[in-house]
């Protein structure tokens, strides 16, 4: 695709790496850590307090002190899991799937996007355990030779979820820290101050850059990347089984595993580009993060946008073109009932918003399309909300019927995940390097990035 | 053993293929980016995918035997109708460990490889070889014969070199 460099003119490794640094080691002229964010780990920490008091509650006093009941078994505890393990997709999509196909402008945004697949995961990881009855036998989902004679229900679509959310967290973290050993070794050697030597000394486990040492590295970081890219899809495919494997009104449909695919890619380079866009302003990035990658993410941010309406488009039909009655009446609700405005704020923010990306104008236009992936991000819970909460509200039997309102202890515990992710990822970056060095250097020279 | 650092990685890559050719003794590259494999002589491939295609058919295996073995001998249950042998709902988990035996084994082998973690080595004695991940090129030579070694390096203008105690 031709368009603007993925890197400023006139950049060299040695410049990479020096920017690079001097961004995390706190070189230079201001060595201490920028204002903007103490305040913003300020109130991502007070988000996370809410989180904490909500969880402590919860153990306290159990289930109940949520909205869940009878029909609405499932309520913000699986919606925001569902919302945050999507979101985790994105530099998954990007860093894996990306470096299979050869892109240069994925080189500047891995880093970064591995890093929000962290923290997302690790919000997303939460709510599985805290959605048990007695959540301090969460280790039950792991299946070990016990007492009671039992094992997991292996031909159910929820204990696949274990072993996917447990192999995607642990292999992105894997990933994350693989790519990040070389740079780690580079932030060793540059640092000035004892106490950051001996912090990325021990992280860096040894690295020196020996001929041996980046053979085994660059086999074993491709065929990780191969195997990042179709695990992300599975973990999406067998979180739509979650639902599709139910004979639940609207959720009985062979569409679903691509259909959260979609929206897990959607959502995933929303949240790359909201966190990109003041990041390179803030850190100064605009040398590596270029209009070219502004112009990328908006591209495929409309596309994974059209796959996500062709989705919805789709769900409708087979609706209408089935026979069940069950789920006609369901759809209607859907679209004109209680939950009406859920159904059309989701339509709006995640199909209608993201067209206005068609014209580059936007796609250029910085406070736009950071508004833009905002209010996907919004429409992607709502879409979820609407998937969950509609469909057990309106089951099969009218008798059944019945409605669901989030407490105040379900949206606190939201509230304090996004305060655990916002957490999380400020403390990566203010301590890790925001941009792969050595992939950039690689790259710089014309080499393997 | 003698640290010599480089301003330019095709000053590095003669002077390893020159301590090469004359069979000077050990050499090893370091730099801050994937070297072209021919440039500084490594030869061959890493052994790691095959270790990581292992991992990942033992970590399958184990997980379709694990789950046939719960299913079948030790908690059978009627699902749905279904033999307790459903293979085919066995496919999602076992490939997700097969993923995790894999990713695991590329991991752990990889630091056996590269033999890390090791946060201290006598080359780390040379102040040149901080350099390494930073820009400049480094040779690391276990030579036979110390003063030859220092005499070819030396025609090859490296901008640091010591000699460190092994």
């Amino acid at each position: 695709m031709s368009g603007p460099a993925v890197i400023a003119a006139g950049e060299t490794a040695q410049s990479v790496t020096e920017r690079i640094c001097a961004v995390t080691l706190r070189e230079g002229a201001r060595p201490w850590t920028p204002l903007w964010w103490w305040v913003a780990f300020a109130v991502s920490l007070g988000l996370l307090g809410t989180g904490v008091i909500s969880v402590a509650w919860l153990f306290y006093a159990g289930l109940g002190i949520w909205g869940i009941d009878w029909p609405v078994v499932w309520g913000l505890d699986i919606l925001n899991y569902v919302w945050w393990i999507a979101i985790a997709s994105g530099g998954t999509f990007i860093s894996a799937l990306f470096f299979l196909l050869g892109v240069e402008w994925r080189t500047a945004l891995n880093r970064l996007a591995e890093s929000l697949t962290l923290c997302a995961a690790l919000c997303a990881a939460i709510f599985p355990i805290l959605h048990l009855g007695r959540p301090w036998f969460f280790y039950w989902l792991f299946p070990y030779p016990n007492t009671m004679g039992l094992w997991a229900q292996f031909r159910s679509p929820l204990a696949w979820d274990f072993f996917a959310i447990l192999t995607y967290v642990f292999a992105s973290i894997l990933f994350w820290y693989f790519g990040l050993l070389p740079d780690l070794a580079t932030l060793r050697d540059r640092a000035g101050r004892p106490g950051q030597r001996v912090f990325y000394g021990v992280l860096a486990l040894g690295f020196r850059g020996s001929g041996r040492q980046w053979r085994h590295y660059r086999a074993v970081y491709a065929v990780m990347a191969a195997l990042m890219a179709p695990l992300v899809v599975s973990v999406h495919s067998i979180v739509g089984m979650d639902f599709a494997g139910s004979a639940g009104t609207g959720w009985h449909s062979t569409q679903f595993p691509p259909f959260f695919v979609f929206g897990a890619a959607l959502s995933g380079f929303a949240v790359v580009l909201v966190a990109i866009l003041p990041l390179r302003a803030l850190l100064g990035l605009q040398a590596y993060v270029t209009a070219r990658h502004i112009d990328v993410l908006g591209r495929l941010f409309l596309t994974s946008s059209l796959c996500v309406a062709y989705a919805y488009l789709m769900d409708a039909f087979s609706t209408f073109y089935g026979s069940d009655p069950a789920e006609r009446t369901m759809f209607v609700l859907r679209v004109f009932g209680l939950y009406a405005p859920v159904y059309w704020g989701t339509i709006i923010l995640n199909i209608l918003l993201p067209q206005l990306l068609w014209w580059r104008a936007v796609r250029m236009t910085a406070p736009l399309i950071w508004l833009i992936g905002l209010g996907v991000l919004v429409g992607m819970w709502l879409e979820r909300f609407q998937i969950i909460v509609t469909s057990l509200a309106r089951t099969q039997m009218p008798s059944s019927w019945g409605q669901y309102t989030p407490t105040i202890w379900e949206w606190s515990l939201l509230f304090g995940t996004i305060g655990l992710f916002l957490t999380t990822f400020l403390l990566i970056v203010r301590l890790m390097p925001v941009v792969a060095m050595a992939e950039m250097r690689a790259m710089l020279r014309g080499g393997v990035g | 053993m003698i640290v010599a650092a480089f301003a330019t990685e095709k000053g590095m890559r003669e002077a390893a293929a020159e301590m090469r050719h004359g069979d000077c003794g050990f050499v090893e590259t370091y730099m801050a980016m994937e070297p072209w494999e021919a440039e500084v002589g490594v030869k061959g491939g890493s052994v790691l995918p095959a270790v990581m295609l292992g991992g990942g058919i033992v970590g399958g295996l184990g997980g379709f035997l694990m789950q046939a073995y719960a299913t079948t001998v030790s908690y059978p249950q009627n699902i749905g109708g279904r033999p307790d042998l459903s293979w085919p709902s066995y496919v999602p988990a076992t490939f997700e460990l097969a993923v995790l035996g894999a990713v695991v084994a590329g991991m752990a082998g990889f630091l056996l490889l590269a033999g890390m973690p090791r946060l201290y080595e006598p080359a780390d004695e040379a102040d040149c070889m901080r350099g390494a991940m930073l820009g400049s090129y480094v040779l690391v030579v276990r030579p036979a014969d110390s003063a030859e070694a220092r005499r070819v390096l030396a025609r090859h203008a490296p901008i640091g070199i010591k000699e460190v105690a092994e």
